[in-house]
């Protein structure tokens, strides 16, 4: 059974990412990529608050490897950073990358933190 | 030469559908039945419409429905009995009609009518196979109009098209050898004149078309304004007005990519829409021809930026323009004498050809 509610929330994560990120990112006006940003930043929270909670195995394994994972996207953040550093927009596409794993981070920690207290 | 040609062009979006087939296929089909002499279905890299939302290959969520661009050339009977079918077809987007001459078969009398003396637009259509002088024939005539002194020629890679009255069509399994190409190019009428003997001596089967433009700026120097032209002609028929950019990738504006900044600027100054196009060999002024190299992440493609709007907008696109081109650039002005942009619960201008005369 948790396999196919994974196979639901995987879907359903990823129809979410692609909302999302196209809402966020059709109005843009800046040449960073705010949408990917935006859903692996949630995601991270998401996913660190989760943990922090210590909920059950098979919700974890719905909610975060189907749900999250889906939701969240590292190939387009890197996908991304390539595409930035193509138009010779170096700087854009190093800060990507750090902004994005400090955020991230930053994020999971406090979702865990408000996770563990709740 | 055919002298009463028309070009068509349609702006639109990838995913767009008629009922469940893309758009894309059925205005290729019609075009392929009409057995026209060119047409080609073009890609475009970034842009941006009525509704102001941007599609753009930087983004991955946003390259799911880039702007497609078509462009049909044959003679204008032919031409206009087609428009009636796009306008049923194409349900959101813009759809453009300009006056053009066609060129097949050997070039004997390099002639140019009076009023394509001032500054010419030269589209060469040829297939990605097609070779010259033991190289790509688009690499030799790109060769050929910078030798001849022509300002800029941009080649542009078609996905699907007709050249000669023959489909050409990218397909997943394939190595699409022989899909089809256009190279824009401008220069003054003089030597758009003495490219077009070598032209078709070098060239199979050349095909082209000659359009008037006016060139406004090469390379951060302002050559002239656009013409202001009237909102209507005298017979009361809107008139339009077309601006180009052609400018490398690696051209630059304050640090970052001319045509992206470009793009950008439109948009937040309210323009209704604009188009780059990523093109895979050319040049502007002075520069070598220039095409991506292998190992190297910024990539050096020409690139076309379009924005077609009323007279009265275009002097102000036309000042953006300006700005973001004040170091690199080729810059041309086009009269469009008919229009038609439909979009949800906007349809606006007619396909009747206005005439104006300057």
């Amino acid at each position: 059974m948790a396999w196919v509610w994974l196979s639901l929330l995987g879907g359903v994560g990823a129809v979410a990412r692609l909302r999302v990120d196209a809402a966020i990112g059709g109005r843009s006006l800046t040449d960073f990529p705010v949408g990917t940003f935006v859903v692996n930043v949630v995601g991270s929270f998401a996913l660190g608050a989760l943990t922090g909670a210590h909920i059950a195995n098979t919700a974890m394994f719905v909610l975060g490897t189907g749900l999250l994972g889906s939701f969240t996207t590292f190939s387009t953040w890197m996908f991304e950073a390539q595409r930035l550093a193509e138009d010779g927009e170096t700087t854009v596409a190093l800060g990507n990358l750090a902004v994005g794993i400090a955020a991230g981070a930053a994020a999971a920690a406090l979702g865990w933190a408000l996770g563990a207290v709740s | 030469m055919t002298d009463d040609c028309l070009k068509l062009t349609i702006y639109f979006g990838e995913s767009d559908r008629v009922g469940r087939r893309l758009l894309s296929d059925v205005l290729l089909d019609e075009l392929d039945r009409a057995g026209l002499q060119a047409a080609v279905l073009l890609r475009a890299t970034e842009g941006f419409g009525i509704k102001h939302r941007l599609h753009t290959q930087r983004l991955l969520t946003l390259s799911e429905d880039l702007p497609l661009v078509v462009i049909a050339v044959d003679r204008r009977d032919r031409i206009e009995a087609l428009v009636p079918r796009v306008q049923q077809l194409v349900e959101g987007g813009l759809i453009t009609l300009e006056r053009a001459r066609i060129v097949t078969g050997p070039v004997t009398r390099a002639e140019l009518p009076e009023e394509l003396h001032e500054a010419t637009k030269l589209t060469i259509y040829l297939g990605r196979a097609e070779r010259a002088l033991g190289q790509p024939a688009y690499v030799a005539t790109v060769n050929l109009l910078r030798l001849h002194g022509l300002d800029g020629a941009t080649t542009l890679l078609g996905v699907d098209g007709v050249v000669h009255a023959t489909r050409r069509r990218a397909r997943f399994f394939s190595r699409n050898a022989d899909v089809p190409l256009a190279i824009i190019a401008s220069g003054s009428g003089a030597a758009v004149r003495g490219v077009l003997g070598p032209l078709g001596r070098l060239l199979d089967h050349p095909l082209l078309t000659l359009e008037r433009v006016r060139v406004c700026k090469r390379d951060g120097v302002r050559l002239a304004e656009p013409r202001h032209l009237p909102e209507t002609d005298d017979a009361s028929l809107g008139v339009w007005q077309k601006l180009t950019v052609h400018a490398a990738e690696d051209a630059r504006h304050e640090g970052h990519a001319l045509y992206l900044q470009l793009i950008r600027r439109l948009r937040e100054e309210g323009a209704t829409g604009a188009t780059a196009l990523r093109g895979i060999w050319g040049y502007t002024a002075d520069r070598e021809p220039h095409g991506d190299r292998f190992f190297a992440v910024r990539r050096a493609v020409p690139v076309v930026t379009v924005v077609v709007d009323r007279p009265d907008s275009i002097q102000r696109w036309w000042k953006v323009i300006d700005e973001v081109t004040d170091e690199a650039g080729l810059v041309t002005s086009e009269m469009v004498p008919a229009f038609h942009a439909v979009g949800p619960g906007i349809r606006s201008g007619g396909l009747r050809l206005a005439r104006l005369r300057f």
